[in-house]
């Protein structure tokens, strides 16, 4: 039931919409084929990203696949959660771990979806920030790398789509922009700075390709 | 009865022009296919690409444009959807024009929609009168007045390049006077829209072989008086041949291909200079070979609606 509720939404709908109407073009799709399980990381800058990127996956594999997102901003209320958990099939995480009082540890949220098989999508920035600039990532991706080094990690690259729908406006516009998937990223070590490294390097290796 | 008659005569007209640009991309096809074989150049490369993309191109517009009128409508209206997208994504626009986008988004269908009921007043009047003030009253209202002039000149004349001109396409054929007796709004779009896609080849074609003294050295470095007087001429020519398909006598055939002809290169040479400003080479990269929607119709959007007031002025008036 929730595998068609996400087909609906993102198969049907928001690839079309963002194919047809938005001008989003999808490049090197074919990475995540025969894919069971990944972690993406991208770039991040306007609430669309995680609707481009869900509208790439596999249909397939698509209800094994959480987008994080932080529990402070996306789960204020319970409806906000519950659309959350249905419509876009997300894990909240808590970003301030110093704020909460219950114990959870965002990373083994994280590392507890990924054994039991399922792929994750990623923002290592933290925040949407300014639009357009790419900023430093943050730990957590390095600690989650570290915790589960047999996973593929892939970047992703998303171009132009903070113009469609910017922080803080609520209206959606065309513009013509792309998500550009890159290869699995090979670690050389699983040293924590490396792993940050490594990754950011990746996406900008992208980044640097298609400008 | 006679009605009868004249609609298959009318048919038959479309079927040979479908026949003709059929054969005339076989013929490319095969061309480039062999000069391939003989002789591989990046150009070559380049061409077959082109001429695959015009498969594409064809086969879309010539659905789009016999098996049903609405169907045509849509197409134009997304043609000009596409078309305006393209230029929004270049332009570097404020965040405080955003809402007014929205609005020149939404005068697309209101256009088609004028277009669809032939309501010819409106149709002249919505975007050059209406839009012309509502525009800038709208990015006053957003309060935002740095730079508001570049906004307001903008975003007016990407209206009338990218819909006000296409949609005359659609004009064409629900016009209710072009579509009487022995004219047919359907044959007059393909005879204007194969004839302004000849004179691009034409001069492409012409310049590539001929090609010595820049017309435009600061602008366009392709463009070149051999390329314009040949193309100009061999659009007359293929004008005249395709006569068939307007209610013109032979002055009048010659004298329109030739408009279309110059007016096709005053649009390639506008939106030559608008890429220059941008600092990119082509608009987009939606078409293989060809680059963006308006890399292939800025003819287009210059020669529409001169057209259709010619064709008007020279049959109807």
């Amino acid at each position: 039931m929730k595998k068609l509720t996400l087909i609906i939404i993102y198969t049907i709908f928001w690839r079309n919409f963002l194919k047809i109407i938005i001008g989003l073009k999808y490049y090197n799709q074919q990475v995540l084929r025969k894919k069971k399980q990944f972690i993406l990381i991208a770039n991040h800058n306007s609430h669309m990203d995680t609707m481009a990127i869900m509208s790439s996956m596999p249909s397939r594999y698509i209800h094994r696949i959480h987008p994080v997102a932080a529990e402070d901003f996306f789960g204020g209320s319970r409806f906000k959660k519950i659309l959350m958990r249905y419509m876009v099939n997300a894990t909240l995480i808590p970003r301030k771990r110093a704020n909460s009082d219950e114990d959870i540890d965002p990373i083994e949220v994280m590392s507890n979806l990924l054994k039991k098989g399922r792929s994750i999508i990623i923002y290592p920035e933290g925040s949407r920030g300014v639009p357009g600039v790419m900023t430093d990532f943050k730990k957590g991706i390095g600690y989650l790398i570290k915790q589960n080094p047999t996973v593929d990690v892939i970047p992703v690259y998303l171009d132009g789509l903070h113009k469609t729908l910017p922080k803080g406006k609520n209206l959606i516009l065309p513009y013509n922009c792309r998500i550009i998937f890159g290869n699995v990223i090979n670690f050389d070590s699983f040293d924590l700075k490396d792993i940050i490294n490594t990754a950011e390097k990746a996406i900008h290796k992208i980044k640097s390709l298609v400008e | 009865m006679e009605k009868i008659i004249s609609s298959i005569d009318l048919n038959s007209q479309i079927q040979w022009v479908i026949a003709i640009i059929l054969s005339i991309l076989v013929i490319a096809t095969t061309t480039f296919w062999i000069w391939n074989k003989l002789k591989p150049s990046q150009l070559v490369d380049e061409m077959t690409l082109r001429t695959k993309s015009w498969w594409g191109m064809c086969f879309i517009f010539l659905f789009a444009s016999t098996v049903n009128p609405i169907i045509t409508y849509i197409g134009l209206a997304f043609l000009s959807f596409f078309t305006l997208r393209e230029v929004y994504t270049l332009l570097k626009l404020r965040d405080s024009d955003r809402s007014t986008l929205l609005i020149c988004y939404l005068s697309i269908p209101i256009q088609y929609y004028f277009a669809y009921q032939g309501w010819y007043t409106m149709f002249l009047i919505f975007i050059p009168v209406f839009m012309f003030v509502i525009i800038p009253f709208l990015l006053v209202l957003s309060g935002d007045t740095k730079d508001i002039i570049r906004s307001m000149c903008i975003l007016p004349t990407s209206l009338m390049l990218g819909v006000f001109g296409i949609s005359h396409l659609a004009l064409l054929i629900s016009f209710p006077e072009m579509n009487e007796g022995n004219i047919s709004g359907k044959a007059l779009l393909l005879f204007l829209i194969f004839i302004t896609e000849a004179n691009d080849i034409m001069q492409f074609v012409f310049g590539k072989i001929f090609g010595r003294h820049k017309i435009l050295p600061k602008v366009s470095p392709n463009k070149t008086w051999e390329g314009f007087i040949g193309g100009v001429i061999s659009t007359t020519i293929i004008g005249y041949f395709m006569g068939f398909l307007t209610p013109l006598n032979s002055w009048q055939l010659i004298l329109i291909s030739l408009c279309i002809a110059v007016l096709g290169f005053m649009g390639d040479a506008i939106i030559s200079a608008v890429k220059r400003d941008f600092g990119v080479k082509d608009m987009g990269d939606s078409i293989p070979g060809h680059g963006g929607f308006l890399d292939r119709i800025d003819s287009l959007s210059t020669t529409s609606s001169p057209f259709f007031h010619l064709i008007y002025f020279m049959v109807i008036v």
